[in-house]
């Protein structure tokens, strides 16, 4: 497997020195060519998954493998295989696009990067902007800035956090196009996201969280044939909101 | 609107001075706080020898001092004021936050209002900032009043507020100054013009005054003062002179007139920026404010593209990443205009070099030089941000990156101290040069001798420094602010707080180089007498301080990779800043 989320749990201390439960014993194990979609309700622990996943939060308690490598005992050989791709675009102010794209190369040893980043540039259709700064770009510009700085190495892992957030449609079909293509290259996709209709569509396999907890995993046909959800109808979106419990309409007599 | 502001400002600061103390919760923070308050309890508050209480009658100035204090008070604020038309730096008053910009700006409320709100809600930060110096620091050894210590910090407070709206005003006038129309150009203009016919008169008054070479400091600050609270230097003082009136009145009446003169030049200066602003903007002030005309908020200069020609090498260490990024982010960010004060400085040092000292003013500007060394050295470091501190708000991003922490550490502190490093070697260099004629009696041997010991130990403590700050922002991230702007009354205690343990833990890294280069010159001195036994010994006081740099990078390298991101302090943003 090549990513393997193994018991994971995290908590914050709240108000009054209460214990905040982000994210509470998630167990996931992706495939290479995987594209799981995580879904959730807002504050299901989403972004806190995706997060310690990617080293950013340290696990309160379980265990993240990437590739085998531990992310907290072996972190810099699980991030060398990761590409972590957050929603909101954080960029530094005075480096130029290709500058960004030069850094990422520089701390992960990419080789041949001039053309990956001529070709990334390219399919992100960043060219023109090479030698601009972030303050010169739209908000779905610098979001394509921060995809292009997670695509231009290798990584085995990819996580996006709703990565069409500030996209047009075009940029949006193109990231459509461009999640599938590195599923299908091997690499294992996880991509947490609000659109039901894109993770339907892109993702092989669906992760549903609420309130921490995973509460449904599978391929939408699974889902959809699960006793409990019988009735719910075959679109994501009815699953979703059935298995959450705000289908209202479903429940109606 | 007044009513909104003030709930706004009251509820922020209520519940930021809640979530601050909720944190004193975790022991780290808790200790943290109780150390630096002990420090200054036993530094500020229990002066050393006693307390004693002054005489009565003892608490005003004595009247020298007050004829001094107004007129060379009033003097440094004509050089400040005026100097602000060309610092690189822009006044953020009237820079509104995101979160301002989308619950005000559509509100139905006027400019006037809006910019009223920006100051209203800095005054809790300024009342501060003024209530804390006098309260702390007192004359030592004795035990000021209360009521004295805060008719102090209102008087100061004044000054404070009115300082930042003549910022303001300035940042907005010299954005116009190239305007095109006419009323608007008047307008940018003329304050500039007043402020330098004002500087005119005085500087000619005490050019008049003020011997060439320069006599006694006691005698000269008496021609100064003499020159300057007569004629028409006197008038062109009088806005500057009134704003300080309250340090210096002796007695309660005194007090309360020239603290009403101090009121009125304040108010003047609000109504000045209010009316430059609706000039500026050509709207009546009736209004709603449209987004397109927002004051100030978005209409800095992007940052422009410089030094393209330096590009990171695509293999080496990781340090040298930091070192690159952070450069571009200085280079890239920092105004030529930023230059022209050490451009002068150079100048001058060139220019008394070549001409044999025999310019009159070279014992003040190497004395200016020094104090600009000594100033970089121990303050630089505090305020140039340039290290991890900047970069606490990319945490996230670099969390990710598969890189040692420890050479994220070390990496991250290369460029601001080689920066600092570079600006207090440059301010040594020009007082050396300069050094024969402020120092005629001390052998070239020796000043020589110490321009090195000072080159030397520049680094040491600028770097020792700047690990004590990446200490801080690993150790303390919800304690250390992300850029230069004070957020609250409670920021500026913290910045107290960190400016203590800065000071101690200095304290604690530079001891043993110190005690080891002492030791060595204690050694060579004897044998030799010369001088030049202090270079050796100040390099082995680098040794030793770079030594320890490395090993404390090392450590704090275990808890960057455990630093909490909840932890690091995120106030409403202003896209203007970011």
């Amino acid at each position: 497997m090549a990513l393997i989320v193994n018991h994971l749990t995290r908590t914050y201390t709240g108000p009054a020195n209460s214990v905040i439960t982000a994210v509470d014993d998630l167990s996931v194990e992706i495939a290479g060519g995987e594209i799981v979609g995580l879904i959730g309700p807002n504050g299901a622990g989403k972004t806190t998954t995706l997060r310690s996943i990617a080293g950013i939060l340290l696990p309160s308690s379980g265990r993240i493998a990437v590739d085998g490598h531990d992310i907290v005992t072996d972190a810099i050989a699980a991030k060398r295989r990761l590409a972590f791709m957050p929603d909101e675009p954080h960029l530094f102010e005075y480096l130029t696009v290709l500058e960004h794209l030069r850094l990422v190369a520089r701390l992960y040893a990419v080789e041949d990067f001039d053309r990956r980043a001529r070709t990334l540039i390219a399919e992100l259709e960043l060219t023109g902007k090479e030698r601009s700064l972030p303050g010169e770009l739209s908000r779905g510009m610098r979001q394509k800035v921060v995809i292009a700085c997670g695509l231009v190495r290798d990584a085995t892992t990819l996580l996006f956090d709703e990565p069409l957030t500030g996209l047009d449609p075009v940029g949006i079909h193109r990231m459509r196009e461009t999640i599938v293509a590195r599923g299908r290259a091997g690499a294992c996709v996880l991509v947490s996201s609000h659109l039901l209709h894109l993770v339907e569509e892109i993702c092989t396999r669906v992760v549903i969280m609420d309130r921490g907890r995973k509460i449904a995993d599978g391929t939408v046909a699974e889902l959809a044939s699960r006793a409990d959800l019988a009735g719910a109808g075959s679109s994501l979106e009815r699953i979703f909101l059935r298995v959450t419990g705000h289908d209202t309409a479903g429940s109606r007599p | 609107m007044l009513h909104a502001s003030l709930y706004i400002a009251g509820c922020s600061a209520k519940n930021r001075v809640a979530v601050r103390l909720r944190r004193l919760r975790e022991p780290r923070y808790f200790v943290g706080a109780l150390l630096a308050a002990s420090y200054f309890f036993f530094i500020f508050v229990v002066p050393r020898g006693g307390r004693r209480r002054l005489p009565a009658g003892a608490r005003f100035p004595s009247a020298p001092l007050e004829r001094f204090g107004v007129a060379l008070g009033g003097v440094g604020l004509l050089l400040l004021s005026t100097a602000a038309w060309i610092l690189p730096s822009r006044s953020h008053l009237f820079s509104f936050t995101d979160a301002e910009e989308a619950f005000l700006f559509p509100a139905p409320v006027t400019r006037r209002q809006l910019l009223l709100h920006r100051l209203i809600r800095s005054q809790l930060g300024l009342v501060f900032a003024a209530m804390v110096p006098v309260l702390l620091v007192a004359a030592p050894g004795t035990v000021a009043s209360v009521v004295d210590r805060l008719l102090l910090g209102i008087g100061l407070w004044v000054v404070l507020v009115a300082t930042r709206v003549y910022f303001a005003g300035v940042t907005m006038a010299r954005d116009h100054l190239g305007s095109s129309d006419r009323r608007v150009q008047g307008v940018a203009w003329a304050p500039l013009l007043v402020m330098l016919a004002a500087l005119a008169v005085v500087a000619a008054a005490i050019a008049r005054a003020v011997p060439i070479p320069v006599a006694l400091v006691p005698a000269t600050l008496a021609q100064i003062t003499e020159a300057t609270t007569v004629g028409w230097s006197s008038l062109a003082l009088w806005p500057f002179r009134t704003l300080l009136g309250p340090f210096f009145a002796r007695g309660a009446v005194p007090y309360l007139v020239a603290l009403s003169g101090s009121v009125l030049v304040l108010l003047a200066t609000v109504v000045w920026v209010i009316e430059s602003d609706r000039v500026f903007q050509g709207v009546s002030g009736g209004a709603a404010t449209p987004l397109a005309t927002r004051p100030q908020s978005r209409v800095t200069a992007p940052p422009r593209l410089r030094w393209s020609g330096w590009s990171l090498p695509l293999a080496g260490r990781t340090e040298t990443v930091f070192l690159w990024k952070n450069a571009m982010e200085t280079l890239r960010g920092t105004s030529a205009k930023s230059l022209i004060p050490i451009a002068i400085l150079i100048l001058y040092a060139v220019l008394g070099a070549r001409f044999g000292m025999s310019i009159g003013l070279a014992p003040a500007v190497c004395f200016a030089a020094l104090m600009m060394a000594g100033f970089t050295t121990m303050i630089g470091p505090g305020s140039v941000m340039g290290d991890l501190r900047g970069d606490l708000r990319h945490l996230e991003l670099l969390k990710t990156w598969p890189v040692k922490a420890s050479a994220v550490l070390r990496g991250e502190l290369l460029w601001p101290g080689i920066l600092i490093s570079a600006c207090a070697w440059l301010a040594l260099t020009c007082a050396v040069v300069l050094s024969g004629a402020a120092f005629p009696r001390v052998p070239f041997v020796w000043r020589f001798s110490l321009y090195v010991v000072a080159i030397v130990l520049v680094p040491a403590l600028v770097f020792a420094q700047y690990v004590i700050h990446q200490a801080a922002a690993v150790l303390f991230p919800a304690w250390v602010p992300t850029d230069n702007e004070m957020r609250g009354f409670e920021s500026a205690a913290q910045r107290l707080i960190l400016f203590g343990g800065v000071v101690l833990a200095l304290v604690v890294i530079v001891g043993p180089g110190a005690i080891a280069g002492g030791i060595v010159a204690f050694a060579f001195l004897r044998l030799t007498g010369s001088p030049l036994v202090f270079v050796p010994a100040a390099l082995v006081c680098l040794a030793v301080v770079a030594i320890e740099i490395v090993l404390a990078t090392e450590a704090l390298g275990a808890a960057y990779d455990r630093i909490d991101l909840s932890g690091v302090e995120r106030g409403e943003s202003s896209r203007s800043r970011r």
